[in-house]
């Protein structure tokens, strides 16, 4: 399926007739001449409580967003997510596990990542050295260090959520939480 | 009906629905009281909002494992985000939002390799504790269980789209319209209708199996 397929299929979520019920048959029937709250409000409260018996949120994960709160972190300058190959770039014909390109910005620093199977690299800009600790969640990284042209790297490539910490120039730049 | 279950009165009146863990008109209060340090605050608000993240999550069919990621990257991201986000009474269609970007990355993601199975969340009862399993233990509730079964079977049965709505109308508490329309990307204005159409379409399967 093509990026416009993607975009034609969120269009279609805000057309209601052409689109949201396409293919289920509900846009024939005859509208509603007055809604009646009361009359599905307990069926959505059965579903309500199906959810928390078949498909409620798991416990180890509810604990893991408490403790996200050791995440907060004022001090840090935020590193805006601004370029995404998944999202901005053109599908290579042919490329079947391409690297993930990712361009963060905060102020005048630009950092710039490549994520592939086989690990982690990129470059602080403008060219600094820097301490950088890639986060994958509430506790402590692995730490990596940049060089004097600012490129780092690290074989490992990070399994789910992660972010990245740099310490250059006496400045605390963190890039926005981002699943590889 | 039981521990757990949040009154889903006052839909179309109030901009949030009252009942359940936390009163969203009090989500931009718990907001502010995080970003000055108030770990409890911040407690209530994943206590509060944690279910409805995750619908939005399971109402895009991820597997557990995309899920489980897009949920922490959500969590964290607001996290990070807590001193800056501009309109911090409306945090909750915040994450909704955050959530659905992230699933469609997954999706958009999934589409350039193999497409996994989706997620058969009948079979598999979570090994979670929650109030209303707790209460499903006792043996007379084994034909509630059973109803209870039934309906969420047909749930999953319905087309794509209703089953999307639905899942993100039933986390507990629940969501205003607008957390809706983020985690969806739909117009306020035709929540209401829709809810109303998926829901009859729902009932109209329960009543052709005489399952209710």
């Amino acid at each position: 399926m093509s990026d416009m397929d993607d975009l034609n299929d969120l269009n279609d979520l805000n057309d209601l007739n052409g689109g949201f019920f396409a293919g289920e048959g509900i846009g024939d029937e005859v509208p509603d001449e007055e809604p009646d709250a009361g009359f599905d409000d307990g069926l959505l409260d059965d579903l309500r409580q199906a959810a928390g018996i078949l498909d409620p949120v798991p416990t180890a994960l509810r604990q893991l967003a408490v403790e996200a709160y050791a995440l907060h972190d004022l001090d840090a300058r935020l590193a805006e997510l601004t370029f995404d190959s998944l999202v901005d770039a053109i599908p290579v014909r042919g490329a079947t596990d391409p690297p993930r390109m990712l361009t963060f910005h905060s102020g005048d620093v630009t950092i710039d990542v490549e994520v592939t199977s086989q690990g982690l690299m990129g470059q602080v800009l403008p060219p600094q050295p820097a301490g950088i600790e890639v986060l994958s969640g509430p506790r402590a990284g692995a730490t990596l260090v940049a060089d004097d042209l600012g490129r780092f790297s690290s074989d490992v490539t990070p399994a789910g959520p992660f972010a990245l910490r740099l310490r250059a120039g006496g400045e605390v730049v963190v890039t926005e939480w981002l699943r590889a | 009906m039981t521990a757990g279950t949040a009154p889903s009165t006052a839909y179309h009146d109030w901009p949030y629905t009252r009942g359940g863990a936390v009163d969203r008109a009090d989500v931009g209060v718990l907001v502010q009281s995080a970003v000055d340090g108030d770990g409890a605050a911040w407690k209530a608000l994943v206590e509060g909002l944690s279910p409805l993240v995750w619908s939005v999550v399971r109402a895009h069919r991820l597997s557990d494992a995309d899920a489980h990621e897009v949920y922490q990257t959500v969590w964290f991201r607001f996290a990070q985000h807590l001193g800056r986000i501009r309109e911090p009474q409306k945090a909750g269609s915040w994450l909704a939002s955050t959530a659905r970007h992230e699933c469609l990355k997954v999706l958009k993601s999934l589409r350039r390799l193999t497409p996994t199975d989706d997620p058969q969340v009948l079979d598999r009862i979570s090994e979670d504790r929650t109030p209303e399993q707790s209460f499903l233990d006792s043996e007379e509730a084994a034909a509630e269980t059973e109803r209870i079964r039934r309906v969420w079977q047909e749930f999953e049965e319905l087309g794509d789209r209703c089953r999307q709505l639905l899942r993100v109308l039933m986390a507990s508490p629940p969501p205003s319209y607008q957390e809706v329309s983020a985690a969806l990307g739909i117009a306020v204005g035709s929540i209401g209708p829709l809810r109303q159409r998926c829901l009859r379409r729902l009932r109209a399967r329960l009543d052709a199996r005489g399952a209710l």
